[in-house]
């Protein structure tokens, strides 16, 4: 080791003798050569007064380490102008580049111990940790090279790479709430077909905290096994994750039995080293050209260019990562995992006040609910953004024992409230609620016809009621896109080699950082997409979560239509002006749903945009609202930026109506908006109840598709019918004696202009619901009016087509315009009235559609039959 | 290298344990107390017996009563140069890790036989000379301690294999 003079001497020194020579074994602390320096000086002379003096004074210089002196680079009579210079060059019997736990694995010598004159200490020789399962064994970074460069030479021979493999929501999914455990002893549970593989363990903690034993329940991501035996074949599999080490082997233990995937290549929490993020360089300090990482959450990887990462396996709904709290939030709660959409929103529009209150202490105990992964954050936040500058306070927390402790007991916490909670009884139990409406409503349709049949409906049910589903095919598409990395790396190094003989292979490598951007860059090169709907409103666009994995695939994202837009990713749920915008050039934008994105990024293709396009109904000023979902709570978390105030508001005057939307109507969240608001809690505690809030349009099985098809008809066409009968049903509700003043002010908002349309269409349905709700109670009073209009169905497929034939309709959207026009500019308090009413309207649509599907399941034909002659005649009053 | 050892330990008992099994609770609280654990310069293995009964002093202001008790443990002290049985835990590419009893040695390549080679082809992986030695998970082998330190509560280790009679062996 070449001894260079140390920075805490009094430069200019001059050497003056040498006291060891060549070949002389030294000790620590011995005396290698002596030298003087000037030194300046005060003195005080007789009087007391200072002057300077310059003395030279001389001192020894004694040695750092321990070791053989092979060469002098001094010379005596040398000066020594500053630091860093070449001293002597001494050979160490050993350089402590591997040491374990403070001792030097070579020659046991004890490393922490400090010396006086060290300039550095011994320890900080060996400072990388490069090793899974354990911390204690440390090497230096030379050291670190060579065994990489070797492990890179070991793969190559088996053209093998390297893949770290994340464990919670990546490979399986891990839940402690003991439902499961019941679901799978009971055959008759909805959710046994789909927990009966799950597997489960028992945790003991020996952590300071008061959860001793813990039963976890684990589900494998569908395909595992498989996908591990080929793939094992092309990549040394390594565990990188962030629960703790008993957890992670006990996974590796279900996921790999024989230990042949992951052998001890486990790395957990205990040692990764960071609390917050995930770090190649943790397990390949040298060069990361031959990995490849499978993760759900890009974040904590920085982005890197290694990582494919897979849409988050979320089989226990709304369970999210328990190992989560150990990780900065997730940036976006809202990464893709359709089943919690579902959900979020089966929860959102269930307004019965009991059910809406269990789930939302189990939301804001649980603090991980719907989309969120945060522990113990509000509910409000559960579903929201987490602000950059609450992730860096997280980051920063640092890597210190308090936080750990905090961060461990936080998970704590979370257990326990899962435990206590069980959020997925609650959410079955929310389902099958629904499913005991829906069961109610086929019952009192099959009161005319044959008795009904509690067991064969069930058996219709179960499937639709079911919680969990278990239907991921993520594997599969990885697998192949894996392939094609592993392809693409073997060959481009094949190249390489053949062009380049008798060079050092390693030099030679391509780069996994290269290769797979570039083959993912293709995959959305020629995109251009906007988001509509779909962000919460104060998020970047471009930092978001989704943008920025559309970017990993090439496409660029725009903040607004331009001209070179070609995608909006949208929902179905709204129509906004960006898709309003969109919509005006059909041939060249195309209006698609998130699922396209996110199976774009599956599979790693450009995929077909025809079955993801959004169909916002033939007539774009009119059917707004009419085709899906009423509202969920994303809704009204959503940007309401680029939200139109109605249902016909045309894109230009956007910003005359946009503040009603903010009265967010959602269990969950509810922003105070004053007395309005009362009215519409009012006016929807009326109508929700009784609405069954599955959406049709949220991807399913093929199975329903075709459904989806003839529902979506049938809501074109029970719009067109309400609308021509707009005239009938409002002398109707003037019979009814509707004075309350609610109705009043509607009609008075309907008068002056606003949703002219819909309104009456609204006033009309709430008088049918009326009399649907008195002929379910068979209370007998208006049951002929009941009979007539309560199954009005799928007869309306005849309206539909007539009311296709005629202009009257569009003669209306036109008049319709106008007045919406006119109610906008006329201010906001009939906005959020009108909102409420929409939404009911929503709602009523909602209902109709779900009895509609339910017909269409089961075969029914005398009453219909009735029932269209009795709508014919209304149809042609109108 | 075991030793016996005469050990004392305060140990405070509360109240209701004062009664005719004062003896025994006394007893069973020092073997839980201190079986096992590492004083920092060895383990102790076992308590052998309590050498004399003790006599209690009640702490005033509390109502706890303070024993001192005396007794011989078995102890385990390894020494720097020490030859150990251990069981290799695992295997990496810089050397591998034994658990000698309650204490963790880990045996670096340099100090493992140049002949063994690491293979981390195999499943699991292991150093082995392809002629019948095979360092692997479980395998039992013989060290001779280089270095020992400790720490509050731990103990680690360092150890060789590069000598005559070392090595792993035959089960």
């Amino acid at each position: 080791m070449l001894i260079v003079s140390p920075s805490n001497l009094h430069y200019p020194i001059t050497v003056t003798k040498l006291l060891a020579q060549p070949e002389d074994n030294v000790q620590r602390n011995d005396k290698l050569f002596t030298y003087e320096y000037a030194y300046q000086m005060l003195q005080q002379d007789e009087n007391g007064d200072d002057y300077e003096v310059v003395k030279i004074l001389d001192t020894d210089y004694q040695c750092e380490i321990k070791g053989k002196l092979t060469t002098w680079k001094i010379a005596v009579d040398d000066e020594i102008k500053g630091p860093g210079l070449a001293l002597v060059e001494i050979e160490e019997p050993c350089r402590h580049e591997v040491q374990f736990a403070g001792m030097c694995t070579i020659c046991g010598e004890d490393m922490t111990e400090i010396s006086y004159n060290q300039s550095t200490p011994d320890t900080h020789r060996a400072s990388v940790n490069m090793f899974h399962g354990n911390t204690a064994l440390k090497v230096s970074e030379a050291e670190a090279f060579r065994t990489q460069d070797e492990a890179m030479r070991r793969l190559l021979s088996k053209e093998k790479l390297s893949l770290v493999v994340d464990l919670d929501q990546t490979i399986i999914h891990a839940t402690v709430d003991p439902t499961v455990a019941e679901w799978q002893n009971d055959e008759n549970s909805p959710n046994h077909e789909a927990v009966k593989d799950v597997r489960a363990f028992k945790l003991t903690d020996d952590g300071p905290g008061v959860r001793q034993e813990c039963w976890y329940y684990i589900k494998l991501r569908p395909g595992l096994a498989e996908f591990f035996e080929e793939i094992s074949k092309l990549f040394e599999c390594h565990i990188y994750t962030m629960g703790t080490r008993a957890y992670a082997l006990h996974i590796a233990q279900i996921v790999d039995p024989d230990r042949k995937i992951f052998g001890d290549r486990i790395l957990s929490r205990d040692e990764s080293g960071s609390l917050q993020a995930k770090k190649l360089k943790r397990l390949f300090p040298a060069d990361t050209k031959m990995v490849v990482i499978m993760d759900d959450r890009a974040d904590v990887w920085e982005w890197s260019a290694n990582l494919i990462r897979l849409p988050a396996y979320d089989f226990f709904v709304g369970i999210g990562d328990i190992n989560a709290s150990f990780l900065p939030k997730k940036p976006d709660a809202d990464t893709p995992s359709p089943k919690v959409e579902k959900i979020a929103e089966t929860q959102a529009s269930d307004v019965d006040e009991q059910e809406v209150k269990d789930t939302e202490a189990a939301a804001s105990t649980n603090g991980e609910h719907v989309g969120g992964h945060e522990h113990t954050d509000s509910t409000q936040q559960a579903a929201g953004d987490v602000s950059t500058l609450e992730q860096l306070v997280s980051m920063g927390g640092g890597d210190n024992v308090e936080a750990l402790k905090e961060k461990a007991s936080k998970q704590d916490e979370a257990i326990a409230a899962q435990l206590a909670d069980r959020p997925l009884l609650q959410q079955q139990k929310i389902l099958d609620a629904e499913e005991e409406k829906a069961n109610q409503a086929a019952a009192d349709k099959d009161q005319n016809g044959e008795a009904p049949d509690e067991n064969t409906s069930h058996e219709a049910y179960r499937y639709r009621h079911n919680l969990l589903k278990d239907d991921d095919e993520e594997l599969i598409h990885l697998e192949v896109a894996l392939r094609k990395v592993h392809a693409t790396f073997y060959n481009e190094y094949k190249q390489q080699k053949a062009g380049h003989p008798g060079e050092s292979h390693l030099s030679l490598l391509p780069d996994i950082k290269n290769i797979m951007p570039a083959m993912k860059e293709r995959v959305l090169r020629d995109v251009n997409m906007v988001f509509s709907g779909i962000m919460p409103l104060n998020v970047d666009v471009q930092m978001s979560d989704r943008a920025l994995w559309a970017k990993s695939f090439g496409a660029s994202v725009s903040s607004d239509i331009t001209k070179r837009t070609t995608h909006v990713i949208a929902t179905p749920q709204r129509k906004t002006s960006k898709v309003r915008k969109a919509l005006r050039h059909p041939n060249r934008i195309k209006v698609v749903t998130e699922a396209w994105l996110f199976n774009c990024f599956t599979i790693w293709r450009h995929l077909d945009e025809k079955p993801y396009l959004i169909d916002f109904g033939p007539d774009q000023q009119d059917v707004q609202n009419g085709t899906d979902t009423p509202f969920g709570q994303e809704q009204a978390l959503l940007s309401s930026e680029d939200e139109d105030s109605g249902p016909t508001t045309d894109a230009d005057d956007e910003g005359d109506g946009a503040p009603d939307v903010m009265t967010g109507r959602n269990p969950g969240l509810r922003i105070e908006t004053g007395e309005r608001e009362e009215e519409d809690e009012e006016d929807l505690s009326k109508y929700a109840p009784n609405e069954d809030e599955k959406s049709p349009m949220t991807p399913m099985s093929g199975d329903w598709k075709g459904i989806d098809d003839e529902l979506r008809e049938f809501m074109g066409s029970d719009y067109e019918d309400s609308d021509e009968s707009d005239g009938p049903e409002d002398s109707e509700m003037d019979e009814a004696g509707e004075t309350n003043e609610q109705m009043e002010q509607q009609r008075d908002n309907l008068e002056n202009g606003v949703h002219r349309k819909s309104l009456p269409v609204l006033s009309g349905k709430r008088k049918r619901k009326r009399v649907n709700h008195s002929g379910r109670s068979t209370d007998g009073e208006d049951s002929d009016a009941s009979t007539a209009l309560s199954n009005d169905g799928p007869n309306l497929r005849r309206p539909k087509r007539k009311a296709l034939d005629r202009t009257s309709s569009l003669t209306n959207s036109n008049l319709c315009t106008e007045a919406i026009r006119g109610g906008s500019a006329r201010g906001d308090g009939s906005d959020t009235e009108s909102l409420a009413l929409e939404r009911a309207f929503e709602q009523e649509l909602q209902e109709l559609s779900d009895q509609l599907t339910e017909e269409a399941g089961t075969p029914r034909t005398e009453p219909n039959k009735e029932n269209s002659e009795l709508l014919n005649v209304e149809q042609d009053e109108g | 290298m075991f030793f016996i050892h005469d050990l004392e330990r305060t140990i405070n008992l509360h109240p209701s344990f004062l009664g005719p099994n004062i003896a025994n609770y006394l007893k069973d609280q020092l073997i839980a107390d201190v079986e096992g654990t590492n004083t920092g310069n060895y383990y102790i293995i076992c308590v052998i017996e309590t050498t004399k009964e003790p006599s209690g002093r009640v702490i005033p202001g509390s109502g706890i009563t303070e024993y001192i008790v005396p007794y011989k443990a078995l102890v385990w002290k390894p020494f720097k140069g020490e030859t150990l049985d251990g069981v290799v835990t695992s295997v990496v590419q810089n050397g591998c890790f034994v658990e000698v009893g309650p204490l963790t040695c880990f045996i670096s390549r340099q100090s493992i036989p140049s002949d063994l080679k690491f293979d981390g082809n195999a499943t699991p992986p292991q150093f082995t000379d392809n002629a019948g030695q095979i360092i692997e998970r479980g395998t039992h082998i013989r060290v001779k301690l280089v270095g020992i330190r400790t720490e509050v509560g731990q103990m680690f280790a360092v150890a060789t294999i590069k000598e005559d009679y070392l090595g792993p062996l035959d089960m």
